[in-house]
């Protein structure tokens, strides 16, 4: 019975008061004889400093750290194995914002909280036949480390572990597809798609007076 | 004239906080009072103190939930859960989703990630 009082000790925590990862892990720097000790600061991080805009707030390491590290106190479900990954954070209704909780209302199982997912333009296809394909988003999952295929011992076929490989879902706008990913609880990473430039190009440029250089070069 | 089923529950929205910890408060204590029910139904081997502790682990899931369309859309959930399970309607296997802990205590996460690591998990 000690399982379950475990499992319900955790559930009764508030979501503030849950236990995070401890840093225990992480190896301390190694200090040679002759090497100074590094003097390296925060002031020197390569991101934006709180001078530069009211928006941005900085987060020091130590503050984000809990909120990136898988969270192994989760209640599992009844379709975790041994290929679901651990999950960051899993959804249960407290978050603030005005959009619906759907991860805890349609009873999808937990692992697909845990898994990230890919928002992209589909790129277009190297002929001159068009970009019809690629004007809507795409959500990709990505593939697990380990269950993602391997082959069956029977048949030599290909089995895999994995209910969302071969899935995608279309989206109108990246907007849609990002609020959908946030009602579910997945996490996800916007794939900005890769733009191609065109410079509008008019031959009678060509013969336009300058008074400088004669050959001025209008395709890029 | 259509007869609703044995156990249905007309759904209604909550008109605020009150009404809903109300209804919430209803449904557990028909929860709580048809574990012997459920136990002897599906012939679980488990004790009728498990299966409470389970609905009131089901129950604290969600207790923080911040929106009224949410708990209105989960004390649906729990009544029609409610109607399939005591009008026999679910078979042994949809009643054990829900005690996967208890009838396989190796089916767990690892407590860190070396013990993951050991186990094989990526």
């Amino acid at each position: 019975m000690s399982v379950i009082q475990r499992s319900i000790r955790s559930r009764l925590l508030s979501t503030s008061a849950r236990p995070t990862a401890r840093l225990t892990a992480i190896p301390k720097h190694r200090y040679y004889a002759n090497e100074p000790p590094p003097k390296a600061s925060s002031e020197d991080a390569p991101a934006a400093k709180p001078g530069d805009s009211a928006m941005i707030r900085q987060e020091g390491a130590a503050e984000g750290h809990p909120r990136h590290q898988p969270d192994y106190n989760v209640a599992i479900d009844y379709r975790t194995s041994n290929f679901s990954p651990i999950p960051k954070r899993v959804m249960d209704g407290s978050e603030p914002g005005d959009s619906v909780a759907a991860a805890v209302l349609s009873g999808a199982p937990m692992d697909l909280q845990a898994r990230t997912v890919r928002i992209y333009r589909p790129a277009k296809t190297a002929t001159q036949s068009g970009d019809w394909h690629t004007h809507h988003w795409v959500m990709d999952w990505d593939p697990l480390p380990k269950g993602h295929r391997w082959e069956n011992p029977l048949m030599g076929w290909q089995s895999s572990a994995d209910f969302m490989q071969g899935y995608s879902l279309n989206f109108r706008s990246k907007e849609d597809a990002i609020s959908f990913a946030n009602k579910q609880g997945y996490e996800y990473f916007v794939q900005e798609p890769n733009e191609r430039k065109f410079i509008p190009k008019a031959y009678a440029n060509n013969f336009v007076h300058s008074p400088k250089k004669l050959k001025i070069i209008r395709t890029k | 004239m259509i007869n609703p089923t044995y156990l249905a529950q007309r759904t209604r929205s909550s008109a605020n906080w009150a009404d809903a910890k109300r209804r919430v408060l209803h449904s557990y204590r028909d929860w709580l009072r048809a574990a012997p029910e459920i136990q002897q139904m599906y012939s679980l081997n488990l004790p009728i103190s498990t299966i409470r502790t389970k609905i009131r682990q089901e129950f604290e899931r969600h207790r923080y939930v911040s929106q009224l369309n949410t708990v209105d859309v989960l004390i649906f959930n729990s009544h029609q859960e409610f109607q399939e399970t005591l009008n026999y309607w679910k078979q042994l296997t949809h009643v054990l989703k829900y005690f996967r802990t208890e009838e396989e205590p190796k089916a767990r996460l690892p407590s860190n990630f070396i013990n993951g690591f050991l186990e094989g998990r990526n």
